[in-house]
């Protein structure tokens, strides 16, 4: 039997007032770091391959580089991670939990840990789905990627790949785009992956839920290759079956009011957060994305510029 | 209020109608009555069930929490109306907040004894479920005349060809891998002799993306299954379009006119290459009126399928109100 490879991960992604890291990753009863060991949206799987974040906080000595903490220890027992996150309020948070198909051929390791971002970019990237049969169509991407991007992908993930491929679309990859220009190279790199994708013959559900961002903005999407077609031998379906999820806060900052934790109103809205799953049980304050769609977000005087808008690549 | 009392008024109620003196007599023996005040929280958004509500007299107003602290009011329900019964029949919490807009009698129904109702295989459950299907389909053109009407703009026109035409133009293909089906959420637990009858009530078609399946304002001509693929469930006014539900694999569009003979009140477009489970208007009456297991799971389905919908348009309406 042919096995196919996938990884079902949680992300999470914050733009807006300075907020405590553990806010989002520890202290609410869904939080990112509770995803790992108990994700209320996958029936099935576990995220245990690791944990990662990249954190920008304007306060700090060169404010354009992020705090980075990756580690392939369980976040629920990493007592850095919690000390970390208690001392840091960034402006900008993108972290991950990574899950991997439970066999002998995942590589656990560190270099495979979203976010990812090459020494000397401003941008780093975080994924959540997978490309089915990866491997075939890996090599044809090559020509779609620079060279000197290419040469710095260290790990196994299809998710790295697709960092570099929205890296090259840019038009300086080492610069800080522009946010429409960052929304623009990733909706080029779902195209280039489209394109690949069918000239392998390549037609089954692929997700590719994104988070993308330069610590100013974000760039998120909700979408999938081919949903609902599957591999006819596929063994975990229930898994694949329902669209990936993503989910937004949107309002003026994350605080706990009336001992629930819960975005309160802000108009214009000031803080954003944008995550494979509500952060609380109780989601009637978060929003769905919607499927095929992209989420952009930049802070500007005043408050954030936010946009929902139709993914079709 | 007596027993008989109880009776006589659920005789009223549309949702029971026709049925017989002794089960509606047995029916107001498990109701527990209550008086509840002006203002008072009968249940907040996400709540979990614990019964359903008859209104016999008094109003009550229905609202939507949104995000960042606000509410807004959808409805009021008066006397013969069933409040709370998405939540009992999906097992999730309360779709919205409800509290007494002006003091009010209820009769309580409890979770089990709602469930004994839909259980049994007596022709009353079979109707029962019916009904409900129809409740179901017209809380979901409740809701979508209220996303309309925050959309503005007019509906879209009607299209040149009719959606029997659409669906008639589809290439015919082979069923699908029965244990295939078999993994799909929505028939989980279902005898799976009884669905495979229901599975091959049709005709399996493949449909190319961008294709308008049903249009939103005529008559659906068929109930379709996504088997494969994705097909969007679409509001359009004006040059706004917002899209209501999604249905993947083993999600259903185009019955809500079957049902209660309405016209359709979305449009449904392939968003992926799809293969559609096709079930025409005349196969469909004889499924939905059957009285026997593959009948019993047909409406299950249906009735699945409605609470996600039903889920699902709430979610645009609150995209759309936090961002006015």
């Amino acid at each position: 039997m042919r096995r196919y490879d996938r990884r079902m991960c949680r992300i999470l992604a914050y733009l807006g007032e300075p907020l405590p890291v553990r806010s989002l990753l520890f202290d609410t009863d869904n939080s990112l770091v509770r995803q790992s060991y108990s994700p209320r949206m996958m029936n099935t799987f576990l995220n245990l391959a690791g944990f990662g974040m990249k954190a920008w906080d304007p306060t700090s000595l060169r404010p354009d580089d992020p705090f980075t903490y990756r580690a392939t220890t369980l976040p629920s027992f990493d007592r850095n991670l919690r000390f970390l996150a208690s001392k840091l309020a960034p402006t900008c948070l993108v972290a991950h939990v990574r899950g991997v198909t439970y066999s002998g051929e995942a590589v656990v390791a560190d270099t495979n840990l979203h976010p990812f971002q090459f020494t000397g970019t401003r941008v780093a990237l975080a994924h959540n789905g997978h490309l089915r049969q990866f491997a075939g169509m890996r090599y044809s991407l090559v020509e779609h990627v620079e060279p000197a991007l290419a040469a710095r992908i260290e790990g196994t993930t299809d998710s790295e790949w697709i960092y570099a491929l929205v890296l090259s679309q840019l038009d300086d990859p080492y610069g800080v785009p522009e946010t429409r220009e960052l929304a623009d190279a990733t909706a080029n790199a779902l195209r280039i992956l489209r394109r690949v994708r069918a000239a392998h013959g390549i037609d089954t559900s692929s997700p590719v839920n994104l988070c993308v961002s330069t610590g100013r903005a974000l760039v998120a999407t909700r979408f999938s290759f081919d949903y609902g077609w599957y591999p006819r031998e596929d063994e975990m379906l229930e898994t694949d079956l329902p669209f990936v999820s993503l989910w937004y806060a949107i309002g003026g900052e994350y605080a706990v009011r009336d001992d629930a934790w819960r975005m309160t109103a802000g108009e214009p809205p000031r803080s954003v957060i944008i995550a494979s799953e509500p952060l609380t049980t109780d989601s009637s304050t978060w929003l769905e994305v919607p499927e095929y769609s992209m989420l952009t977000a930049e802070l500007v005087p005043g408050g954030l510029e936010f946009e929902t808008r139709d993914l079709d690549v | 209020m007596s027993d008989r009392e109880a009776a006589d008024f659920l005789a009223t109620v549309p949702l029971l109608e026709g049925w017989a003196e002794a089960d509606l007599a047995a029916l107001a023996r498990v109701l527990r009555r209550r008086t509840v005040r002006e203002g008072e929280v009968l249940w907040r958004q996400g709540d979990a069930a614990r019964e359903a509500l008859f209104v016999v007299d008094g109003a009550v107003s229905i609202s939507l929490q949104l995000p960042a602290d606000r509410t807004v009011e959808i409805g009021r329900a008066g006397p013969g109306q069933l409040l709370g019964e998405i939540a009992l029949l999906d097992g999730q919490g309360h779709t919205m907040s409800v509290h007494v807009a002006e003091t009010a009698t209820v009769l309580a129904l409890g979770r089990l004894d709602f469930a004994d109702l839909l259980a049994g295989r007596h022709p009353a459950a079979f109707v029962l479920k019916r009904r409900l299907a129809a409740l179901l389909t017209g809380r979901l053109r409740d809701q979508l005349r209220y996303l309309a009407g925050s959309l503005g703009g007019g509906p879209p026109a009607p299209p040149g060809r009719d959606a029997a035409s659409s669906l008639a133009d589809l290439e015919p293909c082979p069923p699908p891998d029965s244990r295939y089906v078999r993994r799909m959420a929505t028939f989980h637990d279902f005898d799976p002799l009884a669905l495979w009858g229901f599975l091959t009530s049709g005709a399996y078609v493949r449909c190319p993306p961008g294709r308008t399946l049903v249009a939103e304002g005529t008559p659906s001509a068929a109930y379709c299954l996504t088997i494969n693929g994705a097909v969007e469930k679409v509001l359009v006014r004006g040059d706004r379009r917002i899209r209501v539900g999604l249905a993947g694999p083993g999600k259903a569009f185009g019955y809500e006119s079957l049902i209660d003979g309405g016209p359709s009140p979305l449009a449904a477009v392939s968003r992926e290459r799809a293969v559609l489970l096709v079930i025409p208007h005349d196969v469909f009456d004889q499924l939905y009126r059957r009285e026997d297991a593959v009948g019993r799971v047909f409406v299950d389905a249906i009735q699945r399928d409605l609470l996600v919908t039903v889920r699902q348009t709430l979610r645009p309406y609150a995209r759309l109100a936090s961002s006015v």
